[in-house]
């Protein structure tokens, strides 16, 4: 269970990554096709009208495809800001319920959006909501990374309250935050 | 009656929510779902996915990871560690001499970098050791970096002012460029003052250098060229329109990562750190945007920000009062929350009062970031102080004190902002799109 569990936030958190770098990957193509086709306007007095088709659109679905599936991973290296003022001060036992509130509170929420989130997800299936670009793409496609984002994220809130209740550390305060 | 103590209590649970811990993002969402639920008969889950869907599903915000992956890439390159043999050599000459690295290397850092905490640290540990062995003052070195490290914040690339730019749906490329003369008028106090201060201790400031021949400075300087090359396309593309923020992001990452390349500071474990890290800062930022947007949406149904535009209005305080004021209460604020967070919750809650009283929404922007700056340096959360205490070792309260010159110097830069707001909002007006 363990391992399944790392196992699903390391993959979720490599899928954010992959999609951050294939926002990069979509906006360098597009904007080498607009050079070469500036160029080719000089020198042929027309331009060609090189381009991704709607890749403003693939660029914001793989923006929300990172910022959903990376929330786990982030949580997990302590990477969600927390204003720590207080907790940093209270002493270790009193610590504690305030953690298992956090986590609880998280969860609480994470797992409400998670449920309207499927709701969303099958409203723009039931309906065939397209995209409204040149490419048309069926929404529900690119809104499955909400859902299963949120879905991680609130396993992994649950994960984090159920070891706080054990007794344990929870994972994000292991790891500091980064600059 | 009633709404009244439903929205102090709104506030009161938001403030609860962050105090005891509870995620920034988490925090913003519950008092959001809270707020609609008490004050409309929306239906709360519906409202809260899609705002979050629509919020995040953004080509404007696409800058955000671009920006903050290409200041990690160049943050892990050899450039750092060359920001001093490049810089050393051209300020020998000023009063305070080689203390100046901090400020214009902070300077030139926040150019590629939008982050306060990573220009402070990426300067400070080349700086510090370099000018301590040299003999310089302690003190001085300890307070212009806190102080240099902030115009991260306000040197385009900023991702604080893409946040306010994308809350506030203004354009990025205007809020950038608003702010590149309020950073060089920074830049030229913060020098300013080291240069009177030097004159008044000439006892404290090591002997000059011989001094380097123009064609030794350039060779010096090397492998600065490509990143000052950098930083000059990615700004001017912006300002003359060619590029959206966006796209100069991406192409701020592309040769990012060539110049890393070339410098032989790039391995497969470190574009995947670098990638991943980056990544992991983005999506916290974004996690905040979302739930910033909701409770905005939530704040909107309650008429928070309407009615205390109104009564803000009926004490008819002028706008230098209003800023004042404002100023006080920002500082307040940044003792406790980090920079983006202020920026969100303004956008959520005060904004329509600025609005009201006046005053211009580019203009404000700046203008919240220099008083977000002042916040990196005021105990007990400052994260530049945590940075340099990172770094020296030194006590939180002994750093913020050092720091106090610069703090006060922001406090002036504020002030100048506010008689002068054409420092902010004379160049994107001669933006070539306008």
């Amino acid at each position: 269970m363990r391992r399944f569990l790392d196992r699903l936030y390391w993959l979720s958190g490599v899928l954010a990554g992959l999609f951050m770098f294939l926002i990069f990957a979509v906006i360098i193509t597009q904007v080498g096709l607009n050079a070469i086709d500036r160029i080719a306007g000089l020198a042929f007095g027309g331009a060609i009208g090189l381009s991704i088709p709607s890749y403003s659109d693939f660029a914001g679905f793989f923006l929300a495809a990172s910022s959903f599936l990376g929330l786990a991973s982030t949580l997990r290296h302590g990477a969600l800001i927390r204003v720590s003022l207080v907790i940093e001060r209270l002493p270790e036992a009193a610590r504690r319920p305030v953690e298992i509130w956090c986590c609880a509170v998280g969860a609480a929420i994470s797992g409400f959006a998670t449920y309207h989130s499927v709701l969303l997800l099958l409203d723009a299936y039931g309906y065939g909501e397209l995209s409204t670009g040149i490419v048309a793409i069926p929404m529900w496609i690119p809104q499955l990374s909400l859902v299963v984002g949120l879905a991680v994220l609130t396993i992994a809130l649950v994960d984090e309250l159920v070891a706080v209740l054990r007794g344990d550390d929870p994972v994000y305060r292991a790891e500091t935050g980064e600059l | 009656m009633i709404e009244v103590w439903l929205s102090i209590g709104l506030v009161v649970t938001l403030m609860a929510l962050l105090g005891s811990g509870v995620w920034v993002a988490v925090a913003l969402t519950g008092t959001g779902i809270l707020g609609l639920a008490w004050f409309s008969e929306a239906p709360v889950g519906t409202v809260l996915v899609s705002t979050f869907w629509g919020g995040a599903d953004s080509w404007e915000l696409a800058a955000l990871p671009m920006f903050i992956w290409m200041g990690d890439i160049l943050f892990r390159s050899r450039l750092p560690e060359d920001m001093f043999t490049g810089i050393a050599p051209w300020i020998s000459r000023l009063p305070g001499r080689l203390m100046h690295v901090n400020i214009l290397g902070c300077g030139i850092f926040a150019a590629v970098s939008g982050s306060s905490a990573a220009t402070c640290a990426t300067i400070g540990r080349m700086s510090i050791p370099e000018l301590t062995k040299r003999g310089y003052d302690d003190r001085l070195i300890i307070g212009t970096l806190a102080g240099s490290g902030t115009l991260g914040l306000l040197i385009p690339p900023s991702i604080i002012l893409i946040v306010y730019g994308v809350a506030i749906e203004e354009s990025i490329a205007r809020l950038f460029i608003a702010g590149v003369l309020p950073g060089v008028m920074l830049i030229s106090l913060f020098m300013g003052y080291v240069m009177i201060w030097s004159l008044l201790h000439p006892d404290r400031v090591p002997p000059v250098d011989a001094a380097i021949p123009f064609g030794e400075r350039l060779y010096r300087s090397r492998r600065l060229i490509p990143v000052v090359l950098l930083i000059i396309g990615v700004i001017g593309s912006i300002y003359s329109g060619i590029a959206s923020p966006t796209a100069a992001a991406a192409v701020g990452v592309l040769i990012s990562l060539i110049i890393a390349s070339a410098q032989g500071g790039m391995s497969r474990a470190v574009f995947t750190d670098g990638l991943m890290n980056s990544m992991r800062t983005s999506v916290m930022i974004a996690f905040i945007l979302s739930g910033a947007a909701f409770l905005t949406v939530a704040m909107g149904f309650a008429g928070i920000p309407v009615k205390l535009a109104a009564w803000i209005g009926t004490m008819g305080l002028s706008q230098y009062e209003l800023l004042s004021a404002l100023t006080v209460f920002f500082i307040l604020m940044g003792c406790f929350l980090d920079g983006i967070s202020i920026v969100v919750l303004t956008t959520a809650i005060i904004l329509p009062m600025v609005e009201q009283a006046g005053i211009d929404r580019i203009w404000f922007g700046i203008y919240v970031v220099l008083v977000v700056e002042m916040s990196q340096i005021t105990p007990p959360v400052g994260f530049n102080l945590f940075v340099i205490q990172g770094l020296t070792g030194r006590s939180v309260v002994e750093i913020a004190r050092c720091a106090a010159p610069f703090f006060l110097l922001m406090v002036v830069a504020v002030a100048i902002l506010a008689l002068f707001p054409e420092i902010a909002t004379y160049l994107p007006s001669k933006m070539l799109d306008s």
